[in-house]
C-alpha cells in the first residue's frame, strides 16, 4: 500500500515563508480595517452539523461539502461559509443582543472542487456582517468597508454593484415553473445571450422577455440607469433602480480615484439568499472575484430571528495570489542579533536576549560551538550584529559589514 | 496601447473559421496565418494575442482569467461546464449531439440498464438523468462507433455532422441530444475590467457574422 505521510492532500496546500506572511499582512490590515468600524471578531467551529447548510435557501450543494459523522452517527460538515454559522449564532445566543449586530471573522471554509483545476478546498475568508439595519446607510458602510479592504491590497480594483430585485420582480411576472426561473437565471448569470433569448423566445413577446433578455448586458457605468429606465418602464422597476443608482453615486463618491465602482444588473447569483444589493470585488490579475457580497434579509429568519443584514467576504487567498504575482518585494524578517554564549555563561547569555527582546529588538541564540560558526551562519542570515557573551571577560559586539 | 487581450483559439477547424471571421472584421492574422510552431502570436491592429490551445484547455485558460476570451464549441463547454461568460454562438462549426444505436434496434425497450459509450460522459449522464434513466456510461477515447458493434454498449452518445460514419458501421440516430456550434467565452473578470474594448471587439465580430 501506498504511504501518503510526505504530501498534502489535494487541493490544500502548505504556506511557508513569504507566502504565510503575505497571507498575515493581508488578514492583520482588514481585521484591523474591520476593528477600527467597530466589528467584534467572532469564531465559529470547523465543524457543524449538516442541518445549518440544509434551509430553504439551501446555497451550498451537498456534493460540494465535506462530510463526516459524529460518534452518535449523525452528519456533519466542514464549515464552507461563515456567513451561515454566524446566522445561527444570531439567532440563538445574540437573539437578545442590541441591534445593529456587528460582527466579523477570519477563518477558512472547505468545499470540494473539481480534481485538476487549480483550484484550492481550503480557503481563508475575512469578511463582515451588519445585522439588524435595512437603512441605506447600513448597505453604504458595507460598501465603503469593502472599498477600504480593496484600497489596503495596494492594487487597482474594481467593485461592482447588482440588485437582485429587479431580476425577482421580472421573473415573478412570468407564469413559469421554478426549473425555469432557475434555467433562466443560470444563462443570466452566464451572460449566455444566445440560450437565454431561444429560452425566453418560447414564453412570448412582452416587456418582461425584452427585459430579461437585456438585463445580462445591462453592466458598466453609471450610463447602465438610463438605458434599464429606458428598457425597464415599470415603476417597481424604477424604485429599485434609483434605489441602486443612489447607493452607486454615494459608492463612487466615496471611493474616489484609487478604484472604479461599476454596476452589473445582471448579477444574479444566490437568488436565494440575497434579497437586495450584490457587492463583488475584483482585482487585475485574478480571473475570479475576490470579494463576494450582499444584502439578506430573510437568512437569518430560516433560523428562527427574522432580522435584517448585509455583509461581505474578502477571498484571501485569491488577494495574496495576486500580491505574490505582483511582485512586491516582501519584507522577510530579520534577527537584529545574534547572541553566542562562551562556555559556562549560557545563563548570562539568555538574560542578556531577554533584556534585549524587552526593548523591541529581535533576539537569536547561537546554536553553534564556535564562534567561526556563528559568523558564517550571521553572514547568511544577514543578521548585523554578533554578541558574544562571557562571564570571565567583558562581552564583545561584532558589527558585520 | 494597453496590454493586448488575449484569446484563446480551440486548434483546428474552428481556429481557421475564427482567424476567417477576424478577417473578415478587417484585422491583419498573417501572424497567426503563418504561425509555424508558436502557439501565442499577435494580431496587432485588433490590440489582439491569439493562444492556440485544446478545447478543453481553452476552457481552463479563460476560467483562469490568463486568457481574456475562448472560442470552444458547444460540445466541450456542455462537458466540462465551468465559471465563465457564453457570450455569442458563432455560428459555424455546426454538429450536434445525438444518440445512436445499431439500425432497427428498439432503443427503449425493455427494462434493462442500458450500456452508453460515449467521449463525453457529463453529456451523456445529464441527459439520461432528464429522462430520469439508470445507465451504465463507458467512456471511451477512440472512434464511440465501435462499442455498439463490438456489444460492449447498446448505444452511443456522440457528435454527428452528417451521420455518414453511423450510417456506415450500421447505426442510426435514435434521438437527437443537443445542437453544438462555436462560442465566444469570456472570463467573468475580463469582461468587467476591460468592457469597452471586449464589447467593441464583441460588436465587430456580431457585424461579420
Amino acid at each position: 500500500m501506498r504511504n501518503y505521510d510526505l504530501i498534502t492532500p489535494e487541493g490544500t496546500k502548505d504556506l511557508l515563508l513569504e507566502e504565510c506572511i503575505i497571507r498575515r499582512n493581508i488578514e492583520s490590515s482588514l481585521r484591523s480595517i474591520f476593528k477600527s468600524g467597530g466589528y467584534n471578531e467572532m469564531i465559529t467551529p470547523g465543524l457543524e452539523f449538516y442541518d445549518v447548510f440544509n434551509l430553504n435557501s439551501r446555497y451550498f450543494p451537498q456534493k460540494n461539502l465535506y462530510k463526516l459523522t459524529d460518534s452518535k452517527g449523525r452528519l456533519l460538515v466542514l464549515r464552507p461559509d461563515s456567513t451561515m454559522p454566524i446566522a445561527r449564532v444570531v439567532a440563538t445566543r445574540l437573539k437578545d443582543a442590541l441591534l445593529p449586530l456587528k460582527l466579523c471573522y477570519n477563518q477558512t471554509v472547505y468545499r470540494t472542487e473539481p480534481a485538476l483545476k487549480g483550484r484550492s478546498d481550503e480557503i481563508a475568508q475575512a469578511g463582515i456582517e451588519l445585522i439588524g439595519s435595512q437603512l441605506k446607510i447600513a448597505d453604504l458602510e458595507v460598501i465603503s468597508t469593502a472599498v477600504s479592504a480593496l484600497k489596503s491590497f495596494g492594487m487597482k480594483f474594481s467593485l461592482e454593484l447588482g440588485h437582485i430585485g429587479i431580476f425577482k420582480e421580472l421573473v415573478s411576472r412570468l407564469e413559469i415553473s421554478d426549473a425555469q426561473k432557475e434555467e433562466i437565471r443560470q444563462l443570466i448569470e452566464a451572460k449566455n445571450f444566445p440560450a437565454l433569448n431561444d429560452l425566453l423566445d418560447t414564453l412570448g413577446n412582452s416587456f418582461v422577455t425584452n427585459a430579461l433578455k437585456v438585463l445580462p448586458g445591462l453592466f458598466g457605468g453609471i450610463e447602465v440607469f438610463d438605458k434599464a429606465q429606458q428598457l425597464m418602464p415599470d415603476e417597481k422597476i424604477k424604485a429599485i433602480l434609483d434605489e441602486l443608482k443612489a447607493i452607486y453615486c454615494d459608492a463612487s463618491e466615496i471611493c474616489g480615484d484609487d478604484g472604479e465602482i461599476t454596476v452589473d444588473l445582471g448579477l444574479v447569483n444566490k437568488t436565494d439568499y440575497y434579497t437586495g444589493i450584490i457587492i463583488k470585488g475584483y482585482l487585475q490579475g485574478h480571473g475570479r472575484e475576490v470579494i463576494s457580497g450582499g444584502r439578506y434579509d430573510k437568512l437569518i429568519s430560516e433560523f428562527g430571528y427574522d432580522v435584517p443584514a448585509v455583509g461581505f467576504a474578502v477571498n484571501i487567498d485569491a488577494v495574496a495570489k495576486v500580491i505574490a504575482k505582483s511582485g512586491v518585494p516582501v519584507e522577510m524578517p530579520c534577527a537584529d542579533v545574534i547572541i553566542f554564549a562562551e562556555a559556562g555563561s549560557e545563563v548570562s547569555a539568555i538574560k542578556k536576549a531577554q533584556e534585549l527582546r524587552s526593548e523591541g529588538l529581535t533576539v537569536e541564540n547561537a546554536m553553534f560551538e564556535d564562534i567561526d560558526t556563528v559568523r558564517e551562519y550571521a553572514k547568511e542570515k544577514r543578521i548585523p550584529k554578533i554578541i558574544i557573551v562571557d562571564d570571565e571577560n567583558d562581552n564583545k559586539t561584532e558589527v558585520l559589514a | 496601447m494597453s496590454k493586448p487581450i488575449r484569446i484563446a483559439l480551440t486548434k483546428g477547424r474552428l481556429e481557421k473559421d475564427t482567424v476567417g471571421l477576424l478577417e473578415k472584421t478587417g484585422f491583419d492574422c498573417t501572424a497567426v496565418r503563418e504561425k509555424g510552431r508558436k502557439l501565442i502570436l499577435p494580431v496587432p491592429d485588433a490590440n489582439l494575442e491569439v493562444v492556440l490551445a485544446k478545447a478543453n484547455d481553452v476552457i481552463t485558460y479563460v476560467e483562469h482569467g490568463v486568457c481574456d476570451l475562448g472560442v470552444v464549441g458547444k460540445d466541450t463547454i456542455m462537458e466540462m461546464n465551468g465559471k465563465f461568460f457564453e457570450l455569442v454562438d458563432l455560428g459555424f462549426g455546426k454538429c450536434k449531439f445525438a444518440l445512436a444505436a445499431k439500425k432497427g434496434t428498439d432503443f427503449y425497450s425493455g427494462y434493462g440498464i442500458k450500456t452508453i459509450a460515449t467521449k463525453y460522459p457529463n453529456v451523456a449522464r445529464s441527459f439520461f438523468e432528464t429522462k430520469n434513466m439508470d445507465t451504465e456510461i463507458i467512456k471511451i477515447e477512440g472512434s464511440v462507433e465501435l462499442a455498439p458493434l463490438l456489444e460492449l454498449a447498446d448505444g452511443i452518445v456522440d457528435i454527428v455532422e452528417t451521420g455518414t460514419t453511423l450510417k456506415e458501421n450500421g447505426l442510426e440516430v435514435i434521438e437527437d441530444v443537443a445542437p453544438i456550434s462555436a462560442r465566444l467565452i469570456a472570463n467573468t473578470v475580463s469582461l468587467k475590467l476591460r468592457h469597452q474594448e471586449i464589447e467593441k471587439l464583441i460588436k465587430l465580430i456580431e457585424e461579420n457574422l
